[in-house]
């Protein structure tokens, strides 16, 4: 069905057309969000208030952009405000989580998944976001551009600032690199 | 190694941070389902930005401020006051609001210990938390050791306000663990502004 027509359905009112809607996106919006947080209920959470807003406020969707850019903008925004809400008890899940990780992991590369993880967690939030979406998620830098309100040019120095960055705190790997 | 080769290799490895199970989709519908039918079932309020609930808040301690000086100026130092009644109208409110805490706080500690709460508790928590929400989108939160007792007072007032009326046991055990163990009763007391005045300010 052509998107359009599955907006027009969904504002009309049709329940099939919001369901349909949902499985369309839902996957991508539930990892992104999980991505970001680290923790299921969050991730369920931030999941959740992204589709009632999106229900709630797709009359001002103009279709200047894809839906789904659109809707990543909703997610990325109820995400980062939502951890910023509960960052200090958030960031100790995703401590408590990052070292689960870790330690499952541990026989495969003992120590450079957990550091970088440290890292990445270590990143700044705007850093840690645009390498997040783009690098582990796959998002484009013209939809990170988006949902992050900022130019597709930001984005890609965001990126490189990120990898650079972690490049830095690996550098007594690079032994391990070659591997 | 070229920098483009450690980045792939960053990729790969990165693949595993968080790495998301799948997506709980039936779970996750019917709750957007209920939660969309209980917000069309609940009655409409007016939700304010919190730019906005600051704002209105400050300009009615800002009013309270500009009024309290004016009673208590002497004829002549009105205008030289105008400019400091801003600040000063701001500090009666944070020394009222951090005292309300501490005395909050003490009380239901004491409480707890003797195994009966006062099911006022859980109402003068939920108001002290929207005031403590304010104060975090204020500019008080940019001094970071505020903040840090912001963050701090917001978990503890938001579970001393979800506690049942009369309710004891593990729950009050774990809120008066977490305020000894982040000595928020000290860190209030020592964040109030000394002196009888200011006590007296924060009765007010």
């Amino acid at each position: 069905m052509d998107e359009r027509e599955l907006i027009a359905r969904v504002r009309a009112g049709d329940a099939l057309a919001e369901r349909e809607l949902y499985d369309a996106h839902v996957d991508r919006v539930f990892r992104l969000a999980y991505r970001l947080a680290g923790d299921d209920a969050l991730a369920q959470d931030f999941t959740q208030e992204t589709f009632i807003r999106a229900f709630e406020r797709l009359d001002s969707f103009r279709g200047e952009a894809a839906l789904s850019t659109w809707l990543y903008t909703i997610a990325t925004t109820v995400t980062l405000n939502g951890l910023r809400k509960v960052k200090r008890r958030g960031r100790e899940i995703e401590l408590d989580t990052a070292a689960d990780v870790a330690e499952s992991r541990r026989r495969a590369e003992p120590d450079l998944k957990t550091r970088l993880y440290a890292a990445i967690e270590a990143l700044a939030d705007k850093y840690r976001t645009v390498f997040v979406m783009h690098d582990v998620e796959g998002y484009t830098h013209e939809e990170i551009a988006t949902a992050l309100n900022v130019e597709v040019g930001t984005s890609k120095a965001q990126l490189s600032r990120a990898r650079a960055k972690l490049r830095a705190a690996l550098a007594d790997f690079a032994g391990e690199w070659i591997t | 190694m070229t920098d483009d080769r450690i980045d792939q290799r960053l990729r790969d490895l990165a693949r595993d941070y968080h790495r998301p199970p799948a997506t709980p989709r039936e779970e996750l519908w019917a709750r957007i389902a209920a939660a969309r039918a209980a917000r069309r079932s609940a009655p409409r309020i007016l939700v304010l930005r919190p730019w906005l609930r600051w704002g209105l808040a400050a300009a009615a301690v800002l009013v309270l401020g500009i009024a309290l000086g004016r009673i208590t100026a002497p004829t002549g130092q009105v205008a030289a006051q105008a400019d400091s009644t801003g600040a000063v109208a701001y500090q009666i409110a944070a020394t009222q609001y951090l005292t309300r805490t501490e005395a909050l706080l003490a009380s239901f500690r004491a409480e707890a210990r003797t195994g009966r709460l006062d099911a006022q508790f859980a109402g003068q928590a939920r108001d002290l938390l929207t005031t403590t929400r304010l104060m975090m989108d204020s500019p008080a939160a940019r001094d970071p050791r505020l903040k840090t007792l912001l963050d701090d007072l917001e978990v503890v007032l938001a579970q001393i306000a979800q506690v049942p009326s009369g309710r004891t046991g593990e729950d009050v055990d774990l809120i008066t663990q977490g305020i000894e163990q982040r000595s928020v009763l000290l860190r209030l007391q020592t964040a109030v502004p000394a002196g009888p005045g200011a006590r007296k300010q924060g009765a007010l």
